[in-house]
């Protein structure tokens, strides 16, 4: 038989059971939008929460720790970002790690896709802007996050023209404590960062009895982010709500007093850091990176194992999804067994007669499956068509949910191309495999009996 | 005149539960090209069932089944349907018309098993619908036709693949009388213009003798007798 006439058979067949073929093509649609609907919102959910996590640009950084806080990362992100060790020398490593000075810096630049290392500079001040006053931690952000993590938007104003500029960029938090109504017609404003120094020519301070002397620094505030600033988005420390150019801090830490510790440090000796961040190319060598510093005996870490946890939790719900939308395809694809069966069970008489007059068992068989392929494309489109409609209406619902606590909206569900795809051949497949017993029995049918049918 | 179809100690037996059903039980006949052959007997000498062996509906238990020389008991399921399709045209007493079809999609379906294509199957279907004066019937669905019509799509519908053996079983056994002689006068027709080949089931001595070259007449299962012999 002509493959052509085969269709045109079968279709004609489904046509003379209207009612019967849409509820069942209703039925597949509805297991499919279900399985559709279930995976895309695990893809939608993975991509928000990667998305964002790549967005917040930790995936491409290394964070590598002073021996001083060897073996307590956990510590360090607790908020002890403003201690600086000195190398070594209460370390508790076994071997001797290298000493994060500038010669580490250079020494961890010249690794093969690093795209650039700084260090991670935290310096206690007092922000006072009128009557407001303060103390916080300033912390300070290389040229290079300019539109990067939590700077990709900035609620008002901008980021650092230059890296040495006397500005600073607060958080909306504490800009709205200055300002409740109006933090925005702050930008432009001077705020003051005072500090403590060391004294340049070992004067001592009169009040304090320390060669300590306190600075006031006039800064420009050029902008203010949402959020804190993470501290993994820029490589520790407490949360940072006062952020000013990579430069302004090393000339600031250069001089700041935090403890007596630094106080006695001697200045001849090379000045260490507390942490580095080391930002790779691209979020794919982190691994490597992280690897060859570990080689070179520093201490580092990354969000990189958290986000392959992350990965691995978002293929079990995908699965999990997956499977619950199964349930409704399983069950529809029984409606297509039913559904066929019914047909043949009609028209066993009709089957008897096509074999009597010259049809072979193989005709008979892709008529049926022919129908069912039908249904299942049909079921297939229409359910995209479902699943997409239901999508967009959770999608919408859940914004306003999000929207209304506070959050971000976004795009909880997403139906990439290749789902689409899969979904409709996955539906065709089901309809085929549900068809096939149905069609079988059909082609097997004795056609001196099914004539007696009646 | 060269044969047709012969079958020689031709057995079909069924089993009914714990009996054997002795259906056919040794039928040795000949037909020859362009005879007309009724088939006698009272229901259940297993005339039916040696039409549905010679029709390949069904093979048989034992013996030799010759269409054209080749025996359909070694046929292979493709050959079966084949044979089906090509050697053989049947006629049923309740016409098995496909109900959801018009009359022409009913010629055209055996012949669109025979992968003809669509110009071609409707050209011929209206012409076998029009000698059979069936002509402005086509597109009506057995339904809408009176039983002799539909019987004559029937006829249509079997001479589509141009069989050289028309089988008919009790073709008017759902007709009056009227209607009867005219479809029995469609196929002695058929059997005298055309040349086919007509293997008539009947239980009706009169028709028989009256159409027929030849009269077989059929007992459990056996031939009881032929006349002329």
């Amino acid at each position: 038989m002509i493959v052509g006439d085969i269709i045109g058979l079968s279709l004609r067949n489904l046509r003379q059971a209207k009612l019967r073929t849409a509820l069942t093509t209703l039925g597949v649609s509805i297991g499919i939008a279900s399985l559709a609907g279930m995976v895309s919102l695990g893809v939608g959910l993975q991509d928000q929460v990667v998305g964002r996590f790549l967005q917040s640009g930790v995936f491409d950084a290394i964070t590598v720790v002073s021996p001083s806080l060897l073996g307590a990362p956990g510590a360090f992100l607790a908020g002890r970002g403003g201690l600086r060790g000195r190398g070594g020398l209460r370390g508790n490593s076994q071997s001797p790690s290298p000493k994060l000075d500038d010669a580490a810096l250079k020494q961890i630049s010249a690794i093969e896709n690093v795209r650039e290392v700084y260090p991670n500079i935290r310096v206690p001040a007092e922000l006072r802007f009128g009557e407001f006053s303060r103390t916080t931690m300033a912390g300070g952000v290389t040229m290079s996050s300019k539109g990067e993590g939590p700077f990709q938007t900035l609620s008002y104003g901008q980021f650092f023209p230059s890296e040495s500029d006397r500005a600073c960029i607060l958080s909306l938090d504490i800009a709205r404590q200055i300002a409740a109504q109006d933090p925005g017609g702050l930008i432009g404003k001077n705020l003051t960062l005072s500090y403590a120094a060391r004294t340049s020519d070992g004067e001592v301070d009169p009040t304090t009895g320390f060669q300590v002397r306190r600075v006031d620094l006039e800064c420009r505030l050029v902008g203010i982010v949402e959020r804190d600033v993470a501290p993994l988005a820029i490589g520790g420390g407490p949360a940072l709500s006062v952020i000013i150019p990579e430069g302004l801090a090393k000339s600031i830490d250069a001089e700041v007093v935090t403890n007596a510790q630094s106080l006695l440090r001697d200045v001849s000796e090379p000045k260490t850091y507390g942490s580095l961040t080391v930002k790779v190319k691209h979020a794919q060598f982190t691994q490597d990176v992280e690897d060859r510093l570990r080689g070179l005996g520093y201490t580092v870490f990354s969000v990189n194992d958290a986000l392959r946890g992350a990965k691995n939790a978002f293929i079990i719900l995908d699965v999990f999804l997956s499977l619950i939308g199964s349930i409704a395809l399983a069950v529809s694809s029984l409606g297509i067994v039913n559904t066929m069966v019914m047909s043949i069970l009609e028209r066993t008489r009709e089957i008897g007669i096509m074999k009597a007059i010259g049809a072979s068992d193989n005709d008979i068989r892709r008529i049926f499956l022919i129908e069912a392929s039908v249904i299942g494309v049909l079921g297939g489109l229409v359910g995209i068509a479902l699943g997409w409609v239901v999508g967009r209406v959770i999608n919408f619902g859940a914004n306003v949910y999000i929207r209304s606590q506070g959050g971000t909206a976004g795009t909880l569900f997403s139906l990439p191309l290749w789902l689409i795809g899969s979904a409709i051949a996955f539906s065709i497949v089901v309809s085929l495999v549900a068809g096939s017993y149905p069609a079988s029995r059909a082609a097997r049918l004795d056609p001196i009996q099914a004539l007696r049918h009646d | 005149m060269a044969a047709l179809l012969e079958t020689q100690d031709l057995k079909k037996h069924y089993k009914m539960g714990d009996t054997v059903v002795r259906a056919l039980d040794g039928v040795s006949i000949s037909v020859a090209e362009g005879q007309f052959v009724a088939l006698l007997g009272p229901s259940g000498s297993g005339k039916s069932t040696l039409l549905n062996l010679i029709a390949g509906l069904d093979r048989p238990t034992f013996g030799m089944l010759r269409i054209d020389g080749n025996d359909l008991g070694a046929m292979s399921q493709d050959d079966l349907t084949r044979h089906r399709r090509r050697n053989v045209g049947i006629i049923f007493q309740s016409f098995n018309l496909v109900s959801t079809m018009t009359a022409l999609e009913n010629v055209t379906l055996a012949m669109m098993f025979d992968d003809l294509p669509k110009a071609e199957r409707e050209q011929r279907g209206t012409e076998l619908l029009e000698s059979m004066g069936l002509a402005g019937r086509q597109r009506h669905r057995p339904k809408e036709l009176s039983g002799g019509e539909q019987q004559r799509v029937a006829i249509s519908r079997a001479l589509a693949n141009k069989p050289r053996l028309l089988l008919a079983d009790e073709p008017t056994g759902n007709l009056d009388s009227r209607t009867s002689r005219e479809i029995m006068d469609v196929l002695k027709g058929l059997n005298e213009r055309e040349g086919k080949a007509v293997i008539l089931v009947t239980h009706d001595a009169n028709l028989a003798s009256q159409y027929a070259h030849r009269t077989i007449t059929l007992m459990d299962g056996m031939v009881q007798s032929e006349s002329p012999s």
